[in-house]
């Protein structure tokens, strides 16, 4: 607020007190009172009021000027009425209360979305520990009845987890909780479940495993970075080069700051300009659209989410038609740091 | 013979794991009733016990904790819910294993096996007699007639595998799987040359042409 602002707002009571001003010295001048009274008492009025709106205007202007400042610093502005002091004239205190209640009405209409996205998540999460038992079951009749058809629907049934599995995470990704429990794991026995767990597409379409230097511990929650690594490792089954023979090397390295795992293939990699944007969600780049690779654009994105949520840093690098590297970064800290 | 104990409330999966287990050489028997579930299975004398957590009217690993007061029988917890934080809890219940749906079935087998051998304090198996030579598990060797060749990690497996089949057609990807289960993530090639290497050896040892090769088809151990 400046103080041209201020005096514009005040400009009629300004000219009134002129306009009073200069009736009171019309009569003064009618009747002959001495000099010094004629110039005295207007000049004593005016200097006055004049100190009477510099006080207002101060006390104003520090007031307003708080508020703002606090806003500055705030990241989450709407907490501001939480902080604005109770101010000294009565204007201020009806911009508080009004603050106060649209700030309560705005919570109230958040905290209702976030109770149906809760609810929606928890329904989720539900619904996905429901149809893991008919695919358990499915699994079990096909281990029964082992043939050259039941084989194939069990590489269905596979992909079929893979999305559910994947619906999960994407419900958990979303949510504001902690759904996460972080213990010290081995990086091995995290990379042995994931290549487990596409033995039959690895074997099937003969891609080598190189494994090294994994005999490291992080802190994390192993079920996340499984899946996590389970994605990097599709993609690098989905993108690989049908002309030659295909290798996903991972291993792991100690750093003074951190342990980074990296999972390396020799696939068709991805074009210069695109890099920047695989973790975005939808994006599915050149790669997603030729042939039939069905890229729906939400694995790395999710792996990015989940990530940022275990506080792990996931870095991308390729060369067109050479491969693909990904990163995982593990911060070094103890399990108490962590927090 | 073992028997195994299934607890599990979805009655066609039950079904399929008592056929599967039958067929793997376990006698099975399976409570199809949960209203009094722990008494139930405490009244079954089994060696080991397939828990659902998710059952009618009880929980899981309330179950888990009362046999725990009165039995040391080995127990693994078959679930739907998969985080780090049920599964803690359930072994602290004093589950032994906890395997999430749905579950690799070679892996279910593997772990039932093992903790069957533990707690019935036999002595692990160290030695499969084929009847013309013997394969030493504990010191991975095989003997012939007082002649003794070692074999390498994967040689072992490959060989224990046949032995296993013995008689039936196998499959390279059949004997990848194997592989790649008990975590030798190997390819076609190194394959391959684990077998040319393990047939040589066994030449030695004057078992020329055990193995036989069916083109396209796999490999046979006669």
């Amino acid at each position: 607020m400046s103080f041209r602002d201020f005096i514009k707002d005040k400009i009629w009571q300004i000219l009134l007190i002129i306009f009073i001003l200069m009736t009171i010295e019309i009569f003064l001048l009618a009747y002959s009172y001495g000099i010094f009274i004629k110039i005295y008492i207007p000049v004593a009025i005016l200097s006055c009021y004049f100190i009477a709106i510099l006080i207002e205007y101060i006390r104003k202007k520090i007031y307003y000027e708080n508020i703002y400042n606090l806003l500055n610093k705030l990241e989450e502005k709407y907490l501001i009425t939480e902080l604005i002091q109770s101010p000294n004239f009565s204007e201020g205190e009806i911009l508080r209360e009004i603050l106060k209640q649209v700030d309560k009405s705005m919570l109230e209409n958040v905290n209702k979305y976030r109770y149906l996205q809760e609810d929606y998540k928890e329904y989720i999460e539900m619904w996905i520990h429901e149809i893991k038992i008919p695919i358990a079951t499915s699994k079990m009749i096909i281990a029964n009845n082992k043939n050259e058809i039941t084989k194939s629907i069990d590489e269905e049934l596979d992909k079929v987890e893979d999305y559910v599995e994947q619906a999960l995470y994407y419900a958990r990704s979303n949510t504001v909780d902690k759904d996460y429990y972080i213990k010290k794991s081995k990086l091995k026995d995290i990379v042995n479940e994931c290549i487990k767990k596409n033995k039959s597409v690895l074997i099937n379409e003969k891609i080598s495993i190189n494994l090294y230097d994994l005999d490291l511990c992080v802190n994390t929650d192993s079920k996340w970075i499984i899946f996590i690594l389970n994605q990097i490792i599709q993609n690098s089954i989905k993108y690989r080069k049908k002309e030659i023979a295909s290798e996903i090397e991972i291993y792991a390295e100690q750093r003074k700051e951190n342990i980074v795992l990296y999972i390396k293939d020799n696939g068709i990699g991805i074009k210069e300009g695109e890099i920047t944007r695989v973790f975005e969600k939808g994006f599915t780049g050149t790669n997603g659209r030729i042939s039939n690779k069905k890229s729906t654009g939400i694995g790395l994105y999710l792996c990015k989410k989940l990530c940022d949520k275990l506080g792990i840093a996931i870095e991308l690098n390729s060369v067109q038609d050479k491969g693909t590297e990904v990163k995982l970064i593990f911060p070094n800290s103890s399990y108490t740091d962590m927090k | 013979m073992q028997k195994i104990l299934i607890v599990e409330d979805d009655e066609k999966l039950r079904k399929e794991l008592e056929i599967f287990f039958t067929n793997n050489g376990y006698e099975v028997e399976s409570l199809k009733t949960f209203d009094n579930t722990i008494q139930d299975i405490l009244n079954i004398n089994s060696n080991l016990i397939l828990l659902d957590i998710n059952l009618p009217g009880v929980d899981g690993e309330y179950i888990c904790r009362e046999i725990r007061k009165c039995s040391d029988v080995p127990i693994i917890i078959i679930t739907s819910k998969d985080n780090e934080m049920d599964e803690l809890l359930s072994i602290n219940y004093g589950a032994d294993h906890y395997i999430t749906k749905p579950f690799n079935i070679q892996i279910l087998l593997a772990k039932t096996a093992s903790l069957m051998r533990r707690s019935n304090m036999e002595k692990v198996q160290d030695k499969i007699n084929a009847g013309d030579f013997v394969v030493n598990l504990s010191n991975s060797t095989i003997i012939k007639n007082d002649k003794k060749i070692d074999l390498t990690k994967n040689e072992l497996k490959i060989l224990k595998y046949l032995t296993e089949q013995r008689g039936k057609i196998v499959s390279r990807e059949e004997i990848m799987e194997y592989l790649w289960d008990s975590e030798s993530f190997v390819d076609d090639n190194t394959l391959s040359v684990n077998m040319t290497r393990l047939r040589n050896k066994l030449e030695e040892l004057g078992l020329k042409e055990l193995i036989e090769t069916k083109r396209g088809q796999g490999y046979i151990l006669k």
